[in-house]
This record gives C-alpha cells, structure tokens and sequence, in this order.
C-alpha cells in the first residue's frame, strides 16, 4: 500500500469543491457582495551557525485559511487554523455578518484556472533537499567571513527556506493555486580593533533553488561581503550633518524609492486620500528623466509571484513615466472602489491577514549618465552605500539610516562613513534628481516590507542617482 | 473560558512531551498558546474591516545529546505533531553539541497567577455593537475638530490568550491573559503640507481603559501640533524626551542589556556588569509582576518565573537581562525574559522622577522637545543613534513652533550620562515606558 506523507497540502484541507462553494455561499448569506477563501500551507527549514557551531534547526509548520466578504467599503474576515467543517463554517459567518442584507445570492460554480508562466523554476529544490546540503552551505558562508581577517571577531550565519502553497477559491467561480518557494542566506561579521566594534551584513537568495548558490551567488562571497563591510567600517568616521548634494548607490539605494515613493502610490493610501499623491494623477512629481516601475514577474526575485494573494495574475506598472505619475499599484477592493482595473498587487502576510495593495520589485529605471560622470559632479558631497532601512509617513516624509557611505571631496569617493541618516519628503526629492546613472542595479535578495503590522518579501531597486541637496544628519 | 477542547490542548502538551521522551528526547518542552483576536477598523464613521478568529499554535524544543532542534505549528493534529517529535530528534543530531544548551533547572519560586491580574472576564462579554461603537466614538469626536482634514480611521481590538507550557522536568502550568486597545491616527494640513499623529490605549483590563473621548483629545492635540513646520539649522542643543520617545530610548537600551547581545557581543555595554553606565539618577527595572501590567507574566518562554530585576540602579549596570542559555554563556542566572531563543522585555522602565513635565519645558532656555522619529538607525554595537525626528521649539520655556525635516543623533552611552532631569509621569502604557527626560545636549541637524 502506498504510504502519502502526513505534510502534503491536499490532506490538510478535507474539503471537496463542493464544499467550498458551499462555505462560499454560506459567506454571501447575509448579503456580501463578494466571498473568497485562501487556504495556505506554508512550510519552512531553519539553521543558525554562531559560535562556530550549528546551534539548533527549526522547522515549521503553518496551516489555516481566511474567509473574506466584501460588501460595498466593508471587509468581513474570519480565519481558523481548525479545518473541521464545523470551525470554517463559523468563519464564514464571522465573515458574512460584515453585510447586513441577507439574501439568496448564490457564488458560481468553481472552475479550477492555471497561467501559463512560472516566475520561479527551480533546478533543484532547497526545500526538499538534505538538511546536511543546507548546512553545508551555511558553514562555508560562516567560514568565509572568519577567515577573511584577524579582525573579524564574531560570526553570524542563518538559513531559511520556505514553501508556501496557496489556493484562492471566490464567489465569482475563481479556483487557482501556486507554490512559491523563498530562500534567504544572511551573515552577520563583526569585526574589532582596539575597542571599536562595527558590523557588516550581507546576504542572498530569493525564489531560487540550490542552483542559485553555485551559479548566482556563492556562500564564499555572501561571507566576504558581510566581512569586508564591518573591517571598512572600522576606519569609518561619523557623516557631516546638513544639506548637501547626496549619491545615492546602484541596488542598495532601491529602498529609498521603495519607502519614498512606492508606498504612497500603494491604491489604498490615495483611495482614501492620505497619500501626497492622491489628486497628482498625470502630474508631474519628479524630474522628467525618472520613471519608476514595479514588476511582480521578474523571475527569480524575492518580491514575484505567479498569483497575487487574490489569485489575479501580476502586472508590471509603470508608476511614474518621464516624470509625471501614471500609475497605482491597485488590488481587488480598491480597484473596484476606484473603478480602475487590479494590477495583481494584493498580497497578504497569510491566512490571518486581509489581502492589501503592496509592492513587489520596485525599481527607478535606468538613465544615460555613466557612475563615474556622476561621482565627478560633486564637489563636496555624500555617497550612499548600504542602509538599515528607512521608513515614509502619508505625508511624504521620509527618513533613511545609512549603515555605510563615504564622503565626495573634489569628485571622488574618499573616506568611508557610518551611521548616517537621510531626511526629506518625497516630491522635494524627486524633483531634485539631477542625474540618474545607466547602471541599474538590484539590492540584495533578503528585503522585507512591513505595513499594518504585514510582512512581504520583496525587492527593489535603482541606477547610481545624484540628489541635488538633501539633509544628512550625522554627529559632527 | 473553559471548555472541552481547553482540557484537551492542556492534556495535547502533556501527551507530546511524553511522546517526545518515548522516542528517544533527553529532554522535551512543548507550549501551546490558544488565542483569540477581535478587531473593527472604522473610518468616516463607517467599519472598513471587521476581524474575528480563534487560533493555535505549538511550539517545542527538543534537545539529545546536548544538541537542539526547534519546531512550531499550527495545524495540531496529533500526526503532525507526532511526526515533528520524531523529525526534531532527527535533526538535532544534525546540529553541534553545545554544553550550555538544555532546559532550565526546576525552580522552587512560583508565581501567584491570579495576583497579577492578567485577565479580565469582562472583554469576552463585550457585544459587537458595543465594539464597533467605541471605534466610532472615537474618530467622531475627533472629527468634529475642523482642524483635521483626514483619518486614517480608528480601531478597536481585544484578544484573549491561553498559554499552556509543559517540559520534561515536570513543569505543567497554564495561565490566561487579555488585552484591548483603542487606537486612531488622524492627519491635519492640506494634501501638500500634511501633518500627521496618532494616539493609542491599551489595556488588560477593559476599565481601564481611555475613554473615546480621550483618546480622541490626544490624537488631535498630537496632529496639529505640528502644523506649519519650520526648518531649522544644524546644531546642539538640550533636548526633551517625551514618555513615547523615552519608551522608544529604553527599548534599545533593552536590546543592548539582553544576555544574548552580550554573549554575542553586539552591545556597546559587554563586560560593563557592575560599573557606572548612566548618572546618579538613572534606574531602569524589569519587572514581570506588576499587577495587570502589559509585560507582566507569571513565567517566561521556558517555564522560568519572572522577577522583578534591577537593570541599572543609581546609574550603575546591575544585570543583564537573559534568557537560560544566555545565562549559563555569561555564567549567570535567568532573570526570567525567555522568548524562546531570544530575550523578550517583561516590564522594563525607567524609574519616574518627580519634576512634572510642564516644568520640565518651562525649565528650558532653549531647545527641542523630541515628539515623534522616523526610520531605523540604532546601532547596538556602539550605542550610536541616529534617526529622523519631529519635534517642538522650545524658546524662553515656552512651545514657540514645530519642527521637521530633522534629524537626531547621539549615542546611548552617552545620553545615559547625560539625562539631566527625570519627570513623574511615567504611565506603563506599553511594555517598555519611561516618563520625560531631559538631555543635556544632542546633535540635530536641519538645514
């Protein structure tokens, strides 16, 4: 007799076709104009190295689904990890009574749907691989880093790849399904030198396979970037403070567009009227070389996917074209409100969550001056390398933490500096975009989003930029 | 709150750890929390979402050989439970042997659950009408101030939580906890010159609640505050913190005295135990026993009970803040902050003063009240900080107009040395508070 594993995603949801359309009808009863339900298997494998050791493994396991109804502006939502016929039917109609007109309206039948594309073709799949594989690779990461330097005192390494199976079932006859694998390798080095101590971090991965570590990214560099960035740090003196012309990076810089911009060209910010941009549509609010795209179906990027998290199929959007906005990043609810068409950007953090416009890889596209044009430009000024990250207000304020750059004297890179922080607000800044580089780049694959309390994975990027004046805020 | 189904996961973590040393496990700990979540977010006066869920999870460690595996998860049928047992035991050979690994020594201490005062009958029985109403309420009375031009809406949530936490050295201990909150975040200013704020409560205890009224009064007095900003020039000056900012402060001070930053060193304050980190005046404490308190516990993420410890006492590093395994790194003992492998804050503040915050404003010559930041920047490594900041100018004593476009730097070590004047307003409104101090000097760089 053939022996199915206990972890396959159909055995955790013993529910036929009928009886989800019955569980979506059930959704409707007291009136919602549209139900769905997302059912999520997510597995992941997790390794820490520190110390010199492999300290412990973890594996998890998350199992659930979410019932949502729409009913004009309104969301019901209900969620349980209990898959008995008993708990979803009262999530159902937790979910229903968001609407307050029953009726008979009935959801159409399934009619299960595929794509044609994969965005992520893995060779060799991390997830099923043999933990001795994984940890193999965790180790030459760690080593790497160690060995790089005397200096470096205290190495981090972890490890984790994840699959996440989802199906979207909805009242309108939707029936559709994807597997998404996600992999991160991340090293954090410390490096010392008579009673400084500075860190460095870097890291890879994405929705790759094993493939990815010999032919893309190798653990060797992942560990020498971490420790080449905390010896660098070492001779690095505090930033000047004020306003000043500012280089932003290729890659790395990426973030700054993604909290500057993208968020606020999210289509539930400017539905309700909170974002800067919401009465700027076909405007202009940048400097006329800048557009700015988000593409969900880059392959292999950390921020794609076959199927949003309302099983629509993701469009690239071009959000500012030459300057002037064109487009949002729309899902279901706000498209419909809006009387726009869905972008495919509706992503949840899992099955407890409502599904909201996001991101996925947010990039400014390429320009027509070379980096070394551009670094030669300024004559007093402040290059940005690495960030810890950066954080954006409706209003269009916008802070970034600088965690490495260096200082522009007479057209060149000269001493590194630590610990800077950038402060504007977006249109300002977007106008002041003087000269953008042709030499695009991507940040490292290990970005995660957060809003209203949801995580996404995603990416983002941008050419080498030139900010005419921008505030640095340092310590001198 | 008890049914059949709470007898059973109570009896599921008995079962496992059981389980888990039939199969081979030196030692076992399984914990299982059993949660539900409530929450209507309304805007304009009408709810744009209603949530309502029960929800499990399991979490285990199991260690052989002095070597650990961890596993979690959320669908708590006995085969997949059964199967992760037998999955961790597998793969903890995979890992290295590590003599501090392993659970906690049993502890003669014990913590009287019902004297902390966790749980409040009352939330369960809160009717939705009810709910959905004090989100309304609030944004309501906050818009009827003409002076705010939009909202992000106004919320109002509860849960209530059961926690249930056995290990294979006899400990089989279950406790149940709520919490409810009333939060509303508003902007003011035209689309181009927007401001904006937000004003929260949050409570174990329903009555305890802020009344929408208040709540409302806050959040609109904390916008239009900042209306028309101005810019202003690089330079050093004293520096107001207010409680929000001060918990902000103290929550990065939490990372740099965890145990495990320390056995990492990755904190400015390594091998400090016992000498003088801060002025005369400075003490923080983390204490899990407050009564009804956000952070208080009866025991942490591995069964240890919590204790009220002194973190700096009259300015001087006391201990750090650990978890088991950090513990024996540093040759230490818990202080009761598991959070599993990290350390988790119980309720850790700084010990209010007695000057009142208005005096501590009318006391300035000249400098910046600290209102809000933006964006990360906190280096534990070097205590370095380095954020964007919203604040108010202070001239004469007197609020003169606020400021943004600002940034904030300094470092920990430093500011610790440096807080001048401590305020008595220390309110316990999250885990982590502090009430208002005053900095002697910061950098904050403008134009």
């Amino acid at each position: 007799m053939k022996k199915t594993s206990p972890l396959k995603f159909e055995n955790h949801f013993p529910l036929s076709q009928e009886d989800l359309l019955k569980i979506l009808n059930l959704s409707l009863s007291q009136g919602g104009d549209f139900s769905e339900i997302f059912l999520e298997y997510k597995t992941y494998n997790f390794i820490n190295m520190e110390e010199d050791i492999i300290k412990e493994t973890a594996e998890s396991i998350s199992l659930g689904l979410g019932i949502r109804v729409l009913s004009g502006e309104k969301t019901g939502y209900g969620y349980t990890n209990d898959i008995s016929l008993e708990k979803v039917r009262k999530a159902a109609l937790t979910a229903a009574s968001i609407a307050s007109t029953p009726g008979d309206r009935n959801a159409s039948s399934l009619t299960p749907s595929s794509f044609p594309h994969n965005y992520y073709p893995v060779r060799e799949s991390l997830h099923k691989a043999p933990l001795e594989n994984k940890i193999s690779l965790v180790q030459e990461c760690y080593l790497s880093a160690q060995n790089l330097d005397p200096k470096i005192k205290k190495v981090k390494v972890s490890f984790i790849d994840l699959t996440q199976h989802v199906r979207i079932v909805n009242s309108e006859g939707l029936d559709i399904s994807d597997v998404r694998p996600l992999v991160k390798l991340v090293c954090l080095a410390i490096a010392e030198k008579t009673s400084k101590r500075e860190a460095g971090y870097s890291g890879g991965g994405g929705r790759v396979g094993l493939e990815y570590f010999t032919q893309s990214l190798s653990p060797e560099k992942i560990g020498q970037d971490a420790a080449h960035e905390a010896l660098e740090l070492l001779e690095a003196e505090w930033p000047p403070a004020g306003e000043m012309p500012v280089i932003l990076a290729p890659g790395h810089s990426g973030v700054l567009i993604h909290e500057a911009v993208g968020h606020l060209l999210e289509a539930d910010f400017n539905r309700k009227k909170t974002s800067i941009f919401w009465n700027k549509m076909g405007k202009k609010v940048a400097d006329s070389q800048v557009s700015i795209y988000d593409d969900p179906t880059i392959p292999h990027f950390r921020g794609s996917y076959n199927i949003d998290d309302e099983g629509i199929l993701p469009k690239k959007v071009l959000l500012i074209h030459q300057g002037k906005l064109t487009g949002l990043l729309q899902d279901r609810l706000s498209a419909r409100l809006m009387k726009k068409s869905c972008t495919g950007h509706g992503r949840r953090q899992d099955y407890t969550n409502i599904p909201i416009p996001r991101m996925s890889n947010t990039y400014v596209d390429k320009g027509e001056y070379t980096p070394e044009e551009i670094i030669k430009s300024v004559k007093k000024g402040f290059y940005a390398h690495k960030y810890q990250g950066g954080q954006v207000e409706d209003s269009g304020k916008f802070t970034f933490s600088v965690s490495s750059g260096y200082l522009i004297e007479d057209g060149k890179l000269t001493s590194p500096v630590k610990q800077a922080t950038l402060i504007g607000t977006n249109i300002d800044i977007l106008n002041k975009i003087e000269m953008i580089g042709s030499d695009l780049q991507f940040g490292l694959q290990t970005g995660t989003c957060g809003k209203e309390g949801q995580s996404m994975p995603v990416n983002d990027g941008c050419p080498t930029l030139k900010i005419t004046r921008m505030t640095v805020g340092g310590q001198s | 709150m008890k049914d059949k189904s709470q007898v059973k996961i109570f009896k599921l973590a008995e079962d496992l750890v059981n389980f888990g040393k039939n199969q081979g496990a030196d030692e076992i700990e399984v914990s299982i929390l059993d949660g539900y979540e409530f929450s209507v977010d309304v805007r304009f006066g009408k709810i744009e979402n209603l949530v309502e869920a029960g929800s499990r999870a399991l979490g285990m460690r199991v260690i052989k050989d002095k070597r650990t595996a961890f596993s979690s998860s959320s669908d708590l049928s006995r085969n997949t439970l059964e199967h992760l047992v037998k999955n961790a035991i597998k793969r903890a050979a995979l890992a290295s042997p590590d003599e501090f690994s392993g659970l906690p020594s049993p502890s003669s201490r014990h913590t009287d659950i019902p004297s902390l005062s966790l749980f409040d009958p009352t939330i369960s029985k809160l009717s939705s009408k009810k709910k959905n109403a004090l989100a309304i309420e609030t944004e309501r009375i906050a818009l009827d101030d003409k002076r705010i031009t939009n909202s992000h809406g106004a919320s109002f949530e509860t849960k209530e939580i059961k926690t249930v936490f056995a290990n294979s050295n006899g400990f089989l201990q279950e406790y149940d906890q709520t919490v409810c909150g009333l939060s509303l975040g508003l902007q003011a200013g035209d689309t181009d010159n927007r401001v904006e704020d937000y004003w929260f409560s949050m409570k174990r205890h329903y009555k305890e609640l802020e009344s929408p009224e208040e709540v409302a009064k806050k959040a609109v007095e904390r916008t239009i505050r900042q209306i028309n900003p101005k810019k202003i020039k690089t330079q050093k000056v004293p520096v107001i913190f207010e409680p929000m900012m001060t918990s902000w402060l103290m929550g990065f001070l939490f990372s740099c005295v965890s145990g495990i930053s320390i056995y990492q060193k990755t904190s400015f304050l390594v091998d400090k135990l016992g000498e003088k980190i801060g002025n005369n005046s400075v003490d923080v404490i983390d204490d899990g026993l407050l009564p009804g308190m956000l952070g208080s516990r009866p025991f942490d993420a591995e069964g240890v009970p919590c204790k009220k410890t002194p973190v700096i006492e009259d300015g001087i590093l006391k201990n750090y803040l650990c978890n088991t395994y950090a513990a024996r790194k540093l040759k230490l003992k818990s202080t009761g902050n598991s959070a599993g492998t990290g350390v988790n804050p119980n309720n850790f503040y700084l010990k209010a003063g007695d000057i009142p915050p208005d005096r501590i404003i009318s006391s300035l010559d000249r400098g910046l009240i600290l209102i809000r930041t933006i964006g990360h920047g906190l280096n534990p490594v070097t205590g370095d900080i380095s954020r964007g900041a919203f604040g108010l100018w202070v001239e004469k004593g007197e609020i003169a107009y606020p400021v943004s476009e600002i940034t904030i730097s300094g470092n920990l070590g430093e500011i610790l040395n440096n807080i001048e004047v401590i305020g008595n307003d220390l309110d316990f409104q999250s885990p982590i508070s502090g009430p208002t101090i005053r900095i002697q000097e910061l950098t904050v760089a403008g134009k």
